[in-house]
């Protein structure tokens, strides 16, 4: 039982006048605006307005502000990279149960096993004090999520209760904050009696009400992903994203790089995105993996009841009503969604668009700001393709499996995701390979030999290769997707490692034959005798020198020497363009490989690389955490990967 | 030292507002000519050369000698930049396109004798990119500096500068509006690019389109948002005339 204090109102207000005066805290209150509601500094408590219905975008804002700098870069020196943390302690007052409830799910993404030390600082370095509503906003509908009360989440908690305002001590932190700068005494048991009765009262008030239980909401969603209605609301939909922008669960964030006019400094910056903006989960060779508006309205919408729940186990909406009332065409509720729904059936298995898998933390330090690296060597393979040799300057070796990725920062430029080409090793050195996309890759193709670039990772889950130790394998890979295919190869073909495993098939297709990428490699391959290397393009010009095989890759699978291995005892490894998969998976499944025997490694916008800024999600899975490798059997069930 | 890149601002028609923003970069002025040359800039100084690698262009084009000016321009210069409205979308000039040119003509010069003279010779308004290709675009009615600084640096660092292609509405979000339309309030804000930090609606006036239309008008969801506010397809058409006359069909074209 939490202790409760009370305080008459003439007490509370000389309390906040008290915190203001003290200048120990940026002081912040709901405050008018308009007709609606907003958090903002108060300079005097006369501002503070408890009896707000709803604020027009939640405090957040606070934790992760709409445009957040996360570090400063110069120009001039080589690496020079500072992350900028937000010192200022804050009081945050009048912070209703749902938004409460939507800040503690927001911990449990940002502060996971991988924490986001920006938003962690912030989180510190705030004081929550809570309200219990007293206005029901016309929209919302936090009675049926049941988050119209909360009971823990705050440090302190305040109830009107008529003439005088009780106050729930939630932390030590909040009662030290009461104890210095308030005048309490303990509540009696009338005045907490109160309590239960001006929140019953409250909760009937309630005219949005919600006809599925939120426990069920992950199942009507997943019997329902086919059904007509995305595409009829999407029609309607403006794509603004208004909805999420003002939702206290949406915390995805787009990153950019900001340089000064004086081209001598500039910043890191993230702000809000929206996965309801087209954009959203554009990559670099400009494929957009969510085009169609419905994919994104619907994606919304399982995220919020399906996806997360599935991680974490909660549903992540709060009946706030926000989207509510920003929608325009008025089809961004949840409550209404859910109720249409309700005339729909419901699916008792609810996991099937998401991976219950382990993942690995595999960055350490502050996980957003790289380490510097250096350029070795830099080799142009074709007009379009540049091979890097990169040594962190730290001397560690990366650490890195095969398949795993790491994010390359140009400073002022931005940062990008590249595959790892080389196997792992004992020396800080390891390579990777560029194609001429977009901003950071263009730039990286310019620099030069001991040039600086920085380094996250090694990033994601790679191949397990303890796991294939025993068996023998294929590798099917077309395009750039040799790149990540090369670390697994030189990986096996390596004299450590090769007794571990039988017979070994490398197949391979590029569009052109100098798009052939690691062409010393594929020689290398093909004079090993204990294994074969199949070489095909798609397409060859007369004037273009190439006397192999032209057709698409799949066209290589009658060469397989089938005599040689047991389709049983055989892994497949694909990794190419998406076009590609349908293809080569069904020849592979006429060999008679299973499907749990195939491995994948799928591209999307991985921005963060954390599970964090949501660009990279397949329906309820992030490709930067539990991929870009993955299996087969599992990640087919996931309507988005292959689409 | 790598010689600074040369720098050329011309207009066209247009209240030269825009080149005023760059003028009004204050301190900033002193960074800018650190990183590029500054060879033309009408507005500000009296120098002028043809020799530049980069020509910023304010205005729309109006006349056939327009058109002239401006290929040479581009001829010169190896990136062209479209500075503000007139410029990036035709903006304002391009409500006289309601009207046939001569008409306009004889309702603003009335029986003047102007038949020959070739600063009288008019065409229908047209953008920049109507013209010549144009490589890199700052829109507003004016300009935001902000952007301006980002656009000029990202030339000058080597890469694409990110114009945001999502509406007005993601900013005006971040900056805790009362939307609008919950004022009352006929707002292109839902249709048209951002990029502006929704300094038009954060200042209580409806966003007027400025910055160019990212939707057609007439789509599905528009329609359903004119019909929830008692709007028509008229209603938009006639605000869009401001700025977008003739493109209300275009949706985002780069």
């Amino acid at each position: 039982m939490k202790k409760i204090q009370s305080m008459s109102k003439k007490d509370f207000t000389s309390f906040v006048n008290t915190l203001i005066a003290s200048k120990t805290y940026d002081v912040v209150g709901v405050k008018a605006k308009g007709e609606r509601f907003v958090y903002d500094t108060l300079d005097t408590a006369d501002d503070l307005r408890l009896d707000f219905d709803v604020t027009i975008i939640p405090p957040k804002k606070y934790f992760l502000p709409q445009y957040e700098q996360m570090m400063k870069f110069s120009l001039e020196k080589p690496f020079d990279v500072h992350p900028t943390f937000d010192d200022q302690p804050r009081v945050i007052i009048g912070v209703h149960p749902y938004d409460i409830i939507a800040l503690q799910q927001s911990d449990a993404v940002y502060l996971d096993d991988q924490k986001d030390d920006f938003y962690k600082k912030r989180r510190q370095n705030t004081i929550l004090i809570a309200c219990d509503i007293q206005k029901v906003s016309e929209r919302s509908f936090a009675a049926s999520m049941k988050t119209n009360i909360v009971e823990d989440g705050f440090d302190l908690l305040v109830t009107n209760i008529g003439n005088t305002y009780t106050i729930t001590i939630g932390t030590e932190k909040g009662k030290k904050l009461l104890e210095k700068y308030g005048k309490t005494k303990d509540a009696t048991t009338e005045e907490i009696k109160k309590i239960k009765q001006v929140r019953d009262t409250l909760a009937s008030k309630y005219k949005q009400k919600v006809k599925i239980d939120k426990k069920e909401w992950p199942e009507y969603l997943v019997a329902n992903y086919q059904n007509a209605i995305w595409e009829e609301h999407a029609d309607k939909c403006m794509e603004c994203s208004s909805c999420t922008m003002v939702c206290p669960t949406c915390y995805c964030y787009d990153v950019r790089d900001l340089v000064s006019l004086n081209m001598k400094d500039g910043q890191r910056l993230r702000t809000w995105d929206g996965c309801m903006l087209k954009e959203f989960t554009k990559v670099g060779s400009g494929e957009v993996f969510r085009d169609d508006t419905k994919e994104r309205y619907r994606h919304r919408f399982f995220r919020k009841g399906n996806y997360l729940p599935q991680r974490y186990g909660f549903v992540a909406c709060v009946g706030c009503g926000r989207c509510g009332i920003a929608c325009l065409p008025n089809i961004a509720d949840p409550c209404d969604l859910m109720n249409e729904l309700a005339h729909f059936g419901k699916e008792e298995e609810t996991g099937r668009y998401f991976i219950k898998q382990k993942t690995t933390v595999v960055e350490k330090g502050i996980i957003h700001v790289p380490r510097s690296a250096t350029i070795r060597k830099i080799q142009h393979l074709s007009d379009t393709d540049t091979f890097f040799e990169l040594e962190l300057d730290d001397k560690k070796p990366l650490g890195h499996d095969p398949g795993q990725f790491v994010e390359v920062s140009v400073f002022g430029i931005g940062e990008a995701p590249f595959g790892v080409s080389s196997p792992p090793t004992d020396t800080p050195l390891f390579e990777i390979m560029v194609r001429r996309i977009g901003n950071v890759t263009t730039k990286l193709i310019g620099m030069k030999p001991g040039d600086k670039v920085g380094i996250r990772g090694p990033l994601g889950t790679g191949f397990n290769m303890k796991s294939f130790e025993g068996k023998n394998l294929i590798f099917c890979s077309g395009g750039t997707g040799m790149v990540p295919m090369r670390s697994v190869i030189n990986y096996v073909v390596d004299k450590k490692h090769r007794d571990k495993y039988k017979n070994i098939t490398i197949l391979y297709g590029a569009k052109r034959p100098k798009e052939i990428v690691f062409m010393p490699d594929v020689d290398n391959w093909k004079k090993v005798h204990d294994l074969q290397c199949e070489v095909t393009v798609d397409k060859c010009e007369p004037t273009e020198c190439w006397g192999g095989c032209v057709g698409l890759v799949t066209t290589l699978f009658p060469k397989v020497r089938m005599d040689k291995f047991d389709s049983k005892n055989t892994i497949a490894i694909v990794i190419g363009p998406p076009v590609m998969y349908k293809f080569v998976i069904q020849c592979l499944k006429t060999m008679g490989i299973t499907d749990d025997n195939i491995y994948v490694s799928l591209e999307r916008r991985m921005k963060c690389g954390v599970g964090k800024c949501g660009h990279c999600q397949i329906n309820g899975i992030y490709t930067c955490k539990e991929g870009p490798v993955f299996n087969y059997q599992q990640i087919k069930q996931l309507p988005e990967a292959f689409e | 030292m790598k010689q600074k890149p040369r720098v050329a601002v011309f207009d066209f028609a247009d209240c030269e507002g825009c080149e005023l923003e760059i003028a009004d970069l204050e301190e900033e002025i002193l960074d800018l000519i650190e990183i590029v040359d500054i060879v033309s800039f009408r507005e500000v100084m009296k120098e002028h050369s043809d020799n530049y690698d980069i020509a910023i262009v304010e205005g729309s084009i109006m006349r056939p000698i327009d058109e002239q000016r401006l290929r040479k321009i581009r001829s010169h210069a190896k990136v062209l930049v479209a500075l503000g409205a007139c410029a990036t979308i035709g903006g304002i000039n391009k409500i006289r396109n309601q009207w046939m040119p001569d008409e306009v003509m004889k309702e603003v010069y009335g029986n003047a004798n102007v038949k020959g003279n070739e600063l009288f010779n008019v065409n229908k308004t047209k953008a920049v990119n109507e013209v010549v290709p144009v490589d890199y675009y700052i829109h507003g009615c004016p300009i935001d500096r902000d952007e301006f600084k980002h656009v000029i640096t990202s030339i000058a660092l080597g890469k694409k500068p990110e114009i945001p292609r999502y509406p007005v509405c993601v900013e005006c979000k971040k900056n805790e509006n009362i939307c609008q339309f919950e004022l009352g309030n006929f707002c292109l804000g839902p249709i048209t690019r951002a990029g502006c930090k929704a300094i038009c609606p954060t200042n209580n006036s409806p966003c007027e389109g400025c910055r160019g239309l990212i939707k057609k008008a007439e789509t599905e969801c528009v329609k359903e948002v004119l019909e929830r506010y008692k709007l028509s397809y008229e209603d938009i058409r006639r605000r869009c005339t401001m700025y977008n006359y003739g493109r209300e069909e275009c949706g985002v074209d780069e």
